[in-house]
């Protein structure tokens, strides 16, 4: 990933809001932050430290950035944490806590914890929360999880620990749990200048469809996304076809998902057995490293759809906005945070409300560039990487002034 | 004349989340007469901040889910129709909500069990204010900042002031009223319709009238 400075950011979102970022940073200058994750790279989290640690230090506040070690046993009993906490109930012996203790114990040994605040990602590095008295430090917890409907006993486990720190941050207000601790709302966010992002010339949109096949002869409606049944890729085709009885169009469903998961090959093929080799479906199987793809198949559609079952966030929905889409989306997850209905989208709670709104937005092409453009405003607003920024920034006075709800400075 | 020069601030607020939410009218008038006033502040004036981009029907959270998500619409028109300009505290403005919602739902008993399509989540927020770069010293000065200022910080002095100070003024006015003796100014910056018009059209609502004022 290419390196780039704040700067970088000004003529995306304006003179104003990166002075208003240096104007916040300047009394935290010299505060060191450390933010603990589990993954260099891959995944979201890796992705957005990437580019938010070396903009800290831009700023003048030293961020370091630590991955926790562990071998294949503590991940398996990581993941299998992190779908307790999605709702999925799991066996939890006590050797799998076990493990759980004693390789986050072994990596704090090695941990240099002289910080003002540390950040722990997520549930794998949690256990750090046990140095919290040997330190000076403010703790705070950033969950990317929704945990609103977790495992019980998985909770109950972590819930001892999660108590310990000094506030926690959510993406969601549906994600959060009854805690008695300070809890932030966190939007997560894109970076406008990513492969997945930037703006990119006409040409090389119009070759990657050709590259793909798919003739610009009709509106393309498209979802991006894996091939999981929570995307409810079977619903988007339902949807599709409902709508096409009226207004003619191409689908698109582009993800990846198929090589390493056996259960995305399977929802594949249920996926094909229900296009029925319909031409005007065009399945694409991606993989990982087609961001510029991707970029250029959100580009090139004239619908985005996410018509999930179940989300995490679904920050596909920002990334189609932000691209001036307009974008029909499901009320599930974080994507009501960011379609607000009839102004930056869709939302929609059947495949039936779905091909509706295709019908509607293809009839009223206007509507649906206003929908589009004022997406774009709201993402510029919320979840830029920029937008991040400043709620790290806010946060660190916040947690230097406990209990305060107007900070001067 | 000595003249007091215009410091410009800025705010920017992180939101908390109480983990309190309400399905229903009977829970939100529960909740609203429990919360704190940051909440009722953040819901009605702060949250709006961040779509300054766009007029929406209604500026207010709470209008805004009776209407999308209760489908109540004539309690959403009431609520929407509170113009902020009528308060000078919170205390005032949570009680005249609270009396409006209660109307309803003995009008319309049937409406206070209703179920929202979606819950309303109460947040508040922390909000810290810091001052800018920015000084004005006299009319011209004012005209050069107000041009290239953040929009956050034209709804801190025009919008946020209003409850900070306890009047019925913004600190523009204030500062051109009391400072600069320009009462005309005052008066029409006052009348600006903050409902009417995004923050940028503010700005620029803003700017006209200084130039005319300029060109008396």
């Amino acid at each position: 990933m290419p390196s780039v400075r704040l700067m970088d950011y000004e003529p995306i979102v304006g003179h104003q809001t990166t002075e208003e970022l240096y104007l916040l940073a300047e009394s935290l200058k010299g505060r060191r932050v450390k933010m603990v994750n589990s993954t260099a790279v891959g995944g979201g989290v890796a992705e957005i430290l990437h580019r938010l640690v070396p903009l800290l230090d831009e700023l003048g506040i030293q961020t370091q950035w630590e991955v926790i070690k562990g071998g294949e046993d503590f991940f398996v009993v990581t993941k299998k944490i992190h779908n307790a906490l999605h709702g999925e109930p799991i066996p939890f012996p006590s050797r799998m806590k076990e493990i759980f203790l004693e390789v986050s114990r072994e990596n704090l040994r090695n941990t240099d914890l002289d910080q003002d605040m540390i950040i722990i990602h997520d549930p794998q590095p949690l256990i750090y929360i046990e140095a919290k008295d040997c330190t000076s430090a403010k703790w705070v917890w950033r969950c990317h999880i929704d945990i609103s409907n977790p495992d019980e006993e998985v909770w109950n486990f972590l819930k001892g620990y999660v108590e310990q720190f000094d506030a926690a941050l959510f993406s969601s207000p549906r994600f959060s749990k009854g805690l008695p601790i300070p809890q932030f709302l966190f939007f997560p966010s894109i970076d406008p200048l990513s492969d997945k992002n930037k703006d990119l010339e006409p040409e090389f949109i119009d070759e990657t469809l050709e590259r793909f096949q798919i003739p610009k002869d009709k509106p393309i409606i498209t979802q991006i996304s894996r091939f999981d049944r929570l995307k409810d890729p079977i619903g988007v085709i339902k949807a599709y076809r409902m709508a096409k009885r009226y207004v003619d169009c191409r689908l698109v469903l582009a993800g990846g998902g198929a090589s390493d998961d056996p259960e995305g090959e399977a929802v594949i093929n249920e996926v094909r057995a229900e296009a029925k080799e319909d031409p005007d479906i065009h399945i694409l199987l991606l993989p990982p490293t087609s961001s510029l793809e991707i970029n250029a198949l959100q580009r090139g559609s004239t619908i985005i759809l996410q018509k999930s079952i179940r989300e995490g966030f679904g920050l596909t929905v920002s990334e189609a906005l932000w691209k001036k889409k307009p974008v029909i989306g499901s009320a599930v997850g974080g994507i009501p945070a960011q379609i607000i209905p009839n102004l930056t989208g869709a939302l929609v709670y059947s495949i039936e409300g779905t091909a509706y709104q295709i019908r509607y937005l293809l009839s009223h092409p206007d509507i649906a560039k206003k929908l589009g453009e004022y997406g774009h405003e709201y993402v510029k607003e919320e979840f830029l990487i920029t937008r991040k920024i400043r709620r790290y920034l806010l946060l660190f006075h916040a947690l230097s002034h406990p209990g305060e709800r107007v900070i001067n400075l | 004349m000595e003249i007091n020069p215009f410091y410009f601030y800025t705010s920017s607020n992180l939101v908390e989340l109480t983990g309190e939410k309400a399905d229903n009218l009977e829970e939100l008038v529960a909740l609203l007469k429990r919360c704190t006033g940051s909440a009722i502040f953040y819901h009605v004036f702060q949250s709006y901040r961040d779509r300054h981009f766009v007029i929406e029907q209604y500026h207010s959270d709470f209008a805004q889910w009776i209407s999308t998500s209760l489908n109540e619409e004539p309690l959403a028109e009431r609520l929407g129709s509170l113009d902020i300009r009528d308060f000078t505290s919170i205390r005032s403005l949570r009680e005249s909500t609270i009396k409006i919602i209660e109307e309803y739902a003995h009008k319309y008993p049937q409406s206070k069990n209703r179920q929202g399509k979606t819950p309303f989540f109460f947040c508040q927020s922390v909000s810290v204010v810091m001052p800018t770069h920015y000084i004005a010293w006299n009319l011209e000065d004012f005209y050069q900042v107000i041009g290239k200022i953040g929009i956050r910080s034209i709804h801190y002095h025009l919008i946020e002031a209003r409850l900070r100070l306890g009047i019925h003024t913004n600190d523009f006015s204030y500062w051109f009223r009391d400072s600069l003796k320009k009462e005309k100014l005052a008066h029409r910056i006052e009348g600006i319709d903050i409902y009417l018009h995004t923050l940028e059209e503010i700005r620029k609502k803003i700017l006209h009238h200084i130039e005319e004022e300029m060109k008396a």
